[in-house]
């Protein structure tokens, strides 16, 4: 079985666009538009930069997947438009959406993002590296940096969709 | 009786979008959060349809799947899955375990209706009170079959129902009576028929707007099983194996025309509410009886009915789920103070003797007598009588369990 490392930097960066604007656009009917890949960076044990700063609160889903390849993919929203996805989700207004207090835009995001990974990870199934899904968790806050441990590879993606910035930030086991 | 649509997913999102996708359709959607909650929900209401998630705490959906399939009264009904778990390979190592369909996330709301329709026919709301049709109104089927042997037995089968039976014997004869006459309100379509035609005639059924809500049945030898499963895949609304079944194919029809069927259980004289099950009890018939049990009690309250009897005289013989469903019946009476009280045989009295549970059971011998002492005493507790081959049923009120 091939090893991740034999997967091309394009083809990381064409799978995870593909997952994220095939999310975007049913759920949503909105484009998402990749405005700029990382690649990998390995860890040398010094301090990440943190991939995308927002200003204000954000909203953090990540989900795993583990098998042939395993890893995290973190998406990155800021605290209005992860309301804007939940509105978008629920079919409610985001008025209702700031009612009903945090919880269902946790959810939401979470949902997203388990579609996202999904995506993701069954187009790498398909060319040979099965894996499955972890369920997902939220993060929230205004002042915090998500770091990988040593032998980890980062990638990170940055998309524009309709104006509202969103990163997701893919972390990869190398292989022994 | 609308058909239940039940999602099992951890996402709360995913279940509202689900509810939302069934708004404009005369559905019920019931919800669970992971599969311990989806097999106990699946149990008690015995959905018509489930969508399952995969990736799920305390129990997965692949667990359910199985622990479902091989439950036999629960392996029969039809899951579709809703997961972003896709890829090839799993696809088809969840396709084996039994699965009608495989959506993989992101979905739209059009597909899955769509999908689901294909499972249970889906019925837009209608604007204004919709007049149910009960089980005493006639109906119109219409049975496609070149084996005269069996119209003849679904014919003798159901006659004692107010049903009008009308056979075809090619696709041809079948689309000349649906153009003369008036839209049946079922259509039964022999699998077997030359040259692959019930699946010609099923897409043609439902490309015409007279017919593409009509029920449609396949009816197929119960060994057929590539068949029964290329039938329910392109939309047959449900599948009646040969040799005939016709009590379950009497449930069945009633189910798919959305039949009320209360009358076969519940009904009013007077100021009493009469609730009698049959002699053959089947899983179906609790069921039907369970889902018609708090709306039927409900009515006969609001309507200032305060007794009931429940009567079992027909029934030969005693089991938990029907021991289970007469439980749930006092307790819907205790619980809307509607007084009650039993009507049994010999043998019944016999057997509640030997259950724990059921040991302080008393009936009375016949409905009059039942009446006669509610009417007399004015019951306050389970029926209180002696058993059927006693000379004399005691008050109500005395001998109580």
């Amino acid at each position: 079985m091939s090893t991740i490392e034999t997967i091309s930097e394009d083809i990381f960066q064409d799978t995870m666009s593909r997952s994220v604007q095939d999310v975007f656009r049913t759920m949503l009917g909105r484009n998402a538009t990749l405005i700029h890949g990382t690649g990998a960076a390995n860890s040398t044990g010094q301090p990440w930069k943190h991939p995308i700063e927002f200003n204000g609160q954000q909203v953090v889903g990540t989900v795993g997947f583990i098998g042939e390849i395993s890893g995290l993919i973190y998406l990155y929203l800021s605290a209005e438009f992860a309301k804007i996805v939940a509105s978008g989700l629920l079919g409610i207004s985001v008025e209702e959406i700031d009612a009903g207090g945090d919880e269902s835009v946790n959810d939401a995001v979470g949902e997203l993002t388990n579609m996202t990974v999904g995506g993701f990870k069954n187009q790498l199934c398909d060319q040979g590296y099965p894996c499955r899904l972890t369920i997902p968790s939220i993060l929230r806050g205004s002042n915090f940096s998500i770091e990988p441990v040593s032998g980890a590879t980062r990638r990170t993606y940055s998309f524009d969709v309709s104006g509202h910035r969103l990163v997701t930030d893919l972390l990869m086991k190398t292989s022994e | 009786m609308r058909y239940k649509v039940l999602t099992v997913d951890d996402s709360k999102t995913v279940r509202i979008i689900v509810r939302k996708a069934f708004k404009p359709f005369d559905c019920e959607i019931l919800e669970a959060a992971n599969g311990v909650e989806g097999l106990a929900m699946a149990s008690k209401e015995r959905p018509d349809i489930v969508l399952l998630d995969i990736t799920m705490p305390v129990m997965d959906g692949v667990e359910m799947l199985t622990k479902i399939k091989s439950d036999p009264e629960l392996k029969g009904i039809p899951i579709i899955m809703l997961t972003a778990e896709g890829g090839r390979d799993n696809v088809l190592k969840i396709a084996k375990i039994g699965v009608r369909d495989y959506i993989v996330k992101p979905f739209k709301e059009e597909l899955l209706i769509e999908k689901v329709g294909r499972v249970i026919d889906l019925k837009p709301i209608t604007e204004g009170p919709m007049k149910s049709k009960s089980i005493l109104d006639p109906c119109s089927i219409l049975v496609i079959e070149d084996k005269q042997t069996i119209v003849n037995q679904i014919q003798e089968g159901l006659k004692h129902t107010p049903w009008k039976i009308n056979s075809a014997t090619t696709t041809g004869e079948a689309i000349d009576y649906c153009s003369r006459n008036a839209t049946p309100d079922l259509i039964m379509i022999s699998l077997s028929l030359p040259d692959e035609a019930a699946f010609t005639l099923f897409r043609l059924l439902r490309a015409s707007v007279k017919t593409k809500y009509t029920p449609i049945f396949g009816l197929v030898v119960k060994t057929e099983l590539l068949t029964q499963q290329q039938a329910q895949q392109v939309g047959f609304s449900s599948i009646v194996t040969k040799p005939l079944d016709i009590s379950e194919l009497e449930s069945k029809i009633a189910k798919a025309m959305n039949l009320d069927t209360s009358r076969r259980y519940f009904h009013t004289e007077g100021d009493f509410l009469m609730f009698k099950l049959p002699e053959n009890c089947t899983q179906l018939v609790v069921n039907e009886v369970m889902n018609y049990l708090k709306p039927k009690v409900s009515e006969a309250v609001d309507s200032g009915i305060s007794k009931a009897v429940i009567d079992l005289k027909d029934i030969k013989s005693l089991n938990m789920t029907l021991i289970k469903l007469l439980f749930q019946s006092m307790q819907t009476c205790r619980e809307l103070a509607l007084q009650f009280v039993l009507v049994g045989n010999d043998n019944i009295v016999a057997e509640c003797k030997g259950f724990e549970d059921t040991r302080n059971w008393t009936f009375f011998p016949s409905v009059e007598d039942a009446k006669t002492s509610m009417t007399k005493v004015g019951a306050s507790a389970p029926g209180a009588a002696t058993p059927a081959s006693a000379a004399a049923p005691q008050p109500a009120a005395a001998g109580v369990a």
